[in-house]
């Protein structure tokens, strides 16, 4: 879309600078609208209740929250340091919002299609540490510096098992851009890496790896955006709301819209990486399901059905303890994810 | 053994701490003892082979109306399934009594609530604060002669 | 979306001129009744009954009331249960924490006044409105689901004819 928009604005070129952004940043704010509500909704429904329908049949729920939210009062502890206070929410919510330059919502509209866009991700992703250290710490409570830390270090260990899982699939792709990683993966279901990639009939051999991969990397960005089973740090009954305690508001509003765009981000990468992006299952069995419309529409089914099986995990496993986190990323998931690297090394230079 | 076998061991044993045996009630017959020997006749309870009370089912505190308190143990044996119950009488003027929270731990916190409830005070506790009330409360309501106090940090406490 | 249609069809004029105002008094009060988030503060018998009317079958989400353990993100909170002297203290720390605007309903007998302890309870605090300003009361002991659900929702219309614009209603 960059192209278009320069070769269409001659030398205004600086403008497209500011227009390309902006389809991005409407989604994000729209899905994060729907995503508090669908969440409420999915799991009221699982609890054979119903969610919201009093406000406006439901849809406005998350409309009267913000307005709530922007009616409160600001109030910041008295020993907390004000600047880094009042930073860290928006620390947070701004780089989990530059990743998504880099996905591809179909051939006609990826942000920038840089050569290191997946390792741009993961290495914006993780400076949502930096925000979420940040409040633990300016709050002044020892409650929440226990959340921040954890939530430190729960996030560092699980970058690894993801990034290895990650790496399997650019092992295949030769290319670490994201758009080539989906066009590689054009023509059908069978040519998706979650299947084993395109290739002969002998990668019947990779599936249960490349699948194992697929959820190690669920499972590992799972942990990133600490969601449920992965929690601890804002766990509700163990040390109240962690980090995000002692905000109050608009603040608190916006660490709630980082971690759904955030679900929202890791959901979409995972669909780019193995289940193959914006390309249609049918593959050129039906040309019609090719064109960029029906890109971005199977796209949007792929990362919502990610985000649907992540809401559908928060409201059906119990919490893990810090300790089980911890064991279950250093002694189960890098282990095996360096023993599916190694598989799949082999695999690939035998071939 | 019953309970009168038990008190002349033990008046053999403790023959001026032990002071009474009350057994013509309709209630269980008890053992009174005196304050100041008490954690070493419990101890003795405890680890003697006939007797070996290892469990002390309950500590009470009774306010009797006439400037006394007491305060009773209920004690069992697991090993010879018999039970044992012993009192001991305090002047209200100086309530003192010995823990037996080094016989057994149970006592701990079940002194703490004698104290909080009734003001027995207990020698030697390891940790003696009250338990159920705050800490800055006046008073000790289930006396028989208590006054609830007006306001408590501001707020007004009757009715 | 009757409250969207509502703001561009109000031509009602009012001594100051000013209607635009009244309807985003409206929208205002709209959106801080719909979304009431609660602070979870279940102390005895009455928890009971409000967790019920959070379970399934008398729902607390359907009106957009979703429990928050911390009392900076609550603007609403449910006495329920005796409030001893012990607790009162705490109690009052706890709301002057949460952030204007904040509401409170006070479930059940012991915390309206004191309950079945009024008369020889020397540890009960008789009635939470000793120490904070209560808005809603419902009675009961403990209250059914379906009264404590109609206490929400005598709060939710105090909400709507609230008025931060204009002074003289209360």
């Amino acid at each position: 879309m960059f192209d278009y928009l320069t070769s269409l604005l001659g030398d205004l070129n600086i403008i497209a600078y500011f227009i390309v952004p902006v389809p991005a940043l409407l989604f994000v704010s729209i899905f994060t609208l729907f995503a508090v509500l669908a969440e409420r909704k999915i799991s009221a429904y699982m609890q054979d209740r119903y969610g919201p329908n009093r406000t406006g049949k439901g849809i406005l729920q998350t409309v009267a929250d913000m307005a709530k939210l922007i009616q409160k009062e600001f109030i910041s502890p008295s020993h907390a340091d004000r600047w880094l206070f009042e930073l860290a929410p928006f620390i947070v919510f701004a780089s989990v919002f530059m990743g998504y330059a880099v996905i591809p919502f179909a051939t006609v509209y990826v942000g920038t299609d840089l050569n290191l866009g997946l390792f741009y991700f993961f290495a914006i992703t993780s400076l949502s540490v930096i925000g979420i250290l940040i409040a633990g710490w300016a709050s002044h409570n020892k409650y929440t510096l226990i959340g921040a830390m954890r939530s430190a270090a729960q996030i560092v260990s699980y970058e690894i098992p993801a990034v290895l899982s990650a790496l399997t699939v650019v092992m295949f792709a030769g290319t670490l851009s994201m758009q080539s990683i989906v066009v590689a993966q054009s023509g059908g279901i069978h040519n998706w890496y979650v299947f084993g990639g395109p290739g002969d009939v002998s990668r019947i051999l990779m599936i249960p790896f490349m699948a194992a991969s697929c959820l190690i990397f669920f499972i590992a960005t799972l942990a990133e955006t600490n969601r449920t089973p992965f929690d601890i740090p804002e766990g509700e009954s163990e040390i109240v709301a962690g980090f995000n305690l002692e905000y109050s508001g608009m603040k608190f509003a916006f660490f709630f819209f980082a971690e759904y765009s955030q679900m929202f981000a890791v959901a979409a990468v995972l669909s780019t990486l193995f289940l193959g992006g914006w390309q249609s299952p049918f593959g050129n069995l039906i040309p019609v399901l090719n064109t960029p419309l029906f890109q971005i529409f199977w796209f949007l089914l792929k990362g919502l059905l990610i985000v649907y099986v992540q809401m559908w995990l928060r409201w059906t496993l119990p919490r893990l303890r810090v300790d089980q986190l911890m064991t279950m990323c250093w002694k189960y998931l890098i282990p095996i994810t360096l023993i599916i690297v190694l598989i799949v090394g082999f695999y690939l230079v035998i071939r | 053994m019953n309970s009168n076998e038990i008190y002349n061991l033990l008046k053999s044993f403790f023959p001026d701490a032990v002071i009474d045996y009350k057994d013509d009630k309709p209630v269980e017959p008890y053992i009174i003892v005196s304050a100041k020997e008490i954690d070493k006749i419990c101890l003795f309870l405890r680890d003697e082979e006939n007797l070996q009370f290892d469990y002390l089912s309950c500590l009470s505190s009774v306010d009797f109306d006439n400037d006394n308190l007491a305060a009773v143990y209920n004690l069992y044996s697991f090993v010879h399934n018999h039970k044992l119950n012993i009192k001991v009488i305090v002047p209200k003027s100086d309530p003192v009594i010995k823990t037996v929270s080094s016989v057994w731990n149970t006592a701990n916190w079940h002194e703490r609530e004698a104290y909080d409830l009734m003001g027995i005070i207990f020698d030697e506790h390891p940790d003696f604060r009250r338990i159920l009330l705050p800490d800055d409360w006046e008073g000790y309501p289930l006396r028989k002669d208590y006054k609830v106090q007006e306001f408590y940090n501001g707020m007004k406490v009757p009715y | 979306m009757r409250y969207l249609n509502r703001l561009d069809s109000k031509i009602k004029q009012y001594e100051h001129g000013n209607f635009v105002v009244t309807s985003v008094d409206k929208f205002l009060n709209w959106a801080r009744l719909s979304s009431m988030w609660q602070m979870t503060f279940g102390l005895a018998c009455c928890a009971i009954e409000m967790m019920a009317t959070s379970a399934s079958h008398y729902d607390f989400d359907r009106f957009g009331i979703i429990p928050r353990p911390s009392p900076r993100h609550a603007d609403m909170i449910i006495i329920s249960g005796t409030v001893t002297l012990k607790m009162a203290t705490r109690i009052k720390k706890l709301y002057d924490q949460m952030p204007e605007p904040k509401y409170i309903i006070s479930m059940g007998s012991c915390s309206n006044c004191g309950g079945p302890y009024w008369e020889h309870g020397y540890h009960v605090l008789k009635g939470i409105d000793r120490i904070i300003p209560v808005d809603v009361y419902v009675p009961g002991c403990p209250p059914r689901p379906e009264a404590l659900l109609e206490g929400v929702l005598k709060l939710q219309d105090k909400i709507r004819n609230q008025s931060t614009y204009k002074k003289n209603k209360a």
